[in-house]
């Protein structure tokens, strides 16, 4: 450190600055008082320093961490301590209480152990839950498809009077018949809101229903053919249109003249519900091949569902084959 | 950081802190909320917190909030010197005291903040540095400006107050 009129004031400022060495205060010390006119100039630069200045935070204790939680703590247990001494009774109680209950506690706990015993009568339960209730389910499927029937029977029934003698032409094959039955324009008038009725429960069925691609194809047909007939038709053009429809039908049971009036007043009563907004039924044909089955909400299709059961059984047979040998 | 350490720290430094935040704002409800905040932030962070490097950190965190605090606000000459209590020794003393802080108070908040916790707290450069997030020799030579700043304001004062 070299002292000498271009460095002074530097070494003054660290000076006042604390920030030499004691050694070097020393040598600045001595420069002043060999050079008493830089004695000014030091006492310039420490008049800058600011002196002390007591102010005090207001807010101290408000800072500070409260230990007065530990305090209640250890006031309340020498209170419960000092009470608990004073009754010597109540000590005993008191701890044979706190055992008892430690006791009831293991007890519960050990009541509610989970072992492999328990788990298996669990499996088993709710497997037979699954089971009856599948069963259960299929009861309801069933006597829905029966409640749809007679729906649809009591249906044909009302209708009867107007379809019946189409059906009664149709296995006679005689127009003259129908004619001198009842009046022809009146007999075109009972046919026709049918058809329309026909026309309108197709249309609904193909847009709502793509999967049952098949049914809604034959009775897209079925309309198509029935809306062949205008009002100003003959009975005979219904008659001729009415023997047409059974061929569409691959279902043997469905071929006569009476399933077609039942399918046609089931496409009625479809037709009806739907116009009140309630549930709609129809009737599967459970011998065709390409069907979908359902089970609860799932869809199956048929084909892939009859493969897998196939290869189930197989399965299990080559399983029984290798255990004989 | 243990709580005992922390009662400490509030001890020790919360005055030391509020006088470094009141005299660089001078506002002493901002100072107040900024010490608090300070000593919040310690507490929060007891946990990485040395406790002798307890009286930095809350410096640290203080100088930074009253920093936010001045861009904010920007309300550096908000209050009355008065407002800040004082304990004057004489009244030469006081007159003194009265000019040097009129000087201070017209620097920068840098050079400002520099002199106070040089001559208040007593820190090192290179704590200064630590605290103001700046280096060592920027320190050095900000601070000394400052200084001969006042040596030059003071010294014009003196005739007037003479």
């Amino acid at each position: 450190m070299q002292l000498n009129e271009s460095t002074y004031e530097t070494i003054f400022l660290l000076y006042i600055d604390k920030e030499l060495s004691p050694k070097e205060r020393l040598e600045v010390e001595a420069f002043i008082e060999d050079n008493p006119s830089y004695a000014l100039e030091m006492e310039a630069l420490q008049a800058t320093v600011l002196s002390s200045d007591k102010i005090q935070y207001p807010f101290k204790e408000n800072l500070k961490l409260q230990d007065w939680e530990e305090d209640l703590k250890a006031t309340y247990a020498t209170m419960l301590k000092a009470d608990v001494e004073a009754i010597p009774g109540l000590s005993t109680s008191f701890k044979n209480s706190l055992k008892k209950e430690t006791a009831s506690e293991a007890i519960i706990v050990k009541s509610f152990g989970f072992n492999q015993q328990k788990f298996t009568y669990a499996a088993v339960a709710a497997c037979l839950m699954v089971f009856f209730g599948y069963q259960q389910l299929t009861k309801s499927s069933v006597s829905d498809l029966a409640k749809s029937n007679s729906i649809a029977t009591n249906l044909n029934k009302e209708l009867a009077p107007n379809i019946s003698p189409i059906t009664t032409t149709k296995s006679t094959g005689s127009s003259e018949t129908i004619v001198s039955n009842s009046n022809k324009q009146a007999r075109v008038n009972s046919i026709n809101p049918v058809t329309k009725t026909i026309q309108l429960a197709a249309t609904n069925l193909q847009a709502s229903n793509s999967t049952k691609t098949q049914r809604s194809n034959l009775l897209q047909q079925e309309s198509i053919a029935m809306a062949e007939t205008t009002p100003n038709n003959s009975v005979l053009d219904n008659q001729v249109v009415m023997k047409k429809i059974p061929r569409t039908y691959n279902n043997p049971i469905t071929i006569n003249a009476t399933p077609l009036t039942v399918s046609t007043a089931n496409i009625d009563a479809e037709s009806t519900v739907d116009e009140k907004g309630l549930t709609t039924y129809e009737v599967i044909d459970t011998e065709d091949p390409n069907r979908t089955i359902y089970i609860a909400n799932f869809e199956i299709d048929g084909n892939k569902f009859r493969g897998i059961t196939r290869r189930v059984s197989a399965f299990l047979k080559r399983n029984k084959s290798d255990k004989e040998k | 950081m243990t709580d005992k350490a922390y009662n400490e720290c509030v001890d020790n430094f919360a005055d030391g802190v509020y006088r470094f935040i009141v005299k660089n704002i001078r506002h002493t409800e901002d100072a107040q909320d900024i010490v608090q905040s300070a000593f919040e932030k310690l507490w929060v962070n007891r946990a990485q917190v040395l406790p002798e490097k307890a009286k930095s950190y809350l410096f640290t965190v203080a100088y930074h909030q009253m920093i936010d605090h001045i861009r904010k606000s920007n309300k550096m000459p908000l209050s009355d010197e008065a407002s800040i209590p004082h304990q004057p020794i004489n009244q030469a003393q006081t007159e003194l005291k009265e000019l040097l802080m009129r000087a201070v108070n017209e620097l920068n908040p840098t050079q400002k903040s520099l002199v106070l916790l040089k001559d208040y707290e007593g820190y090192s450069y290179q704590e200064i540095a630590e605290i103001m997030n700046l280096s060592d020799s920027q320190v050095k030579v900000y601070l000394h400006r400052a200084r001969i700043i006042l040596k030059n304001k003071l010294s014009a004062y003196a005739p007037t107050a003479s």
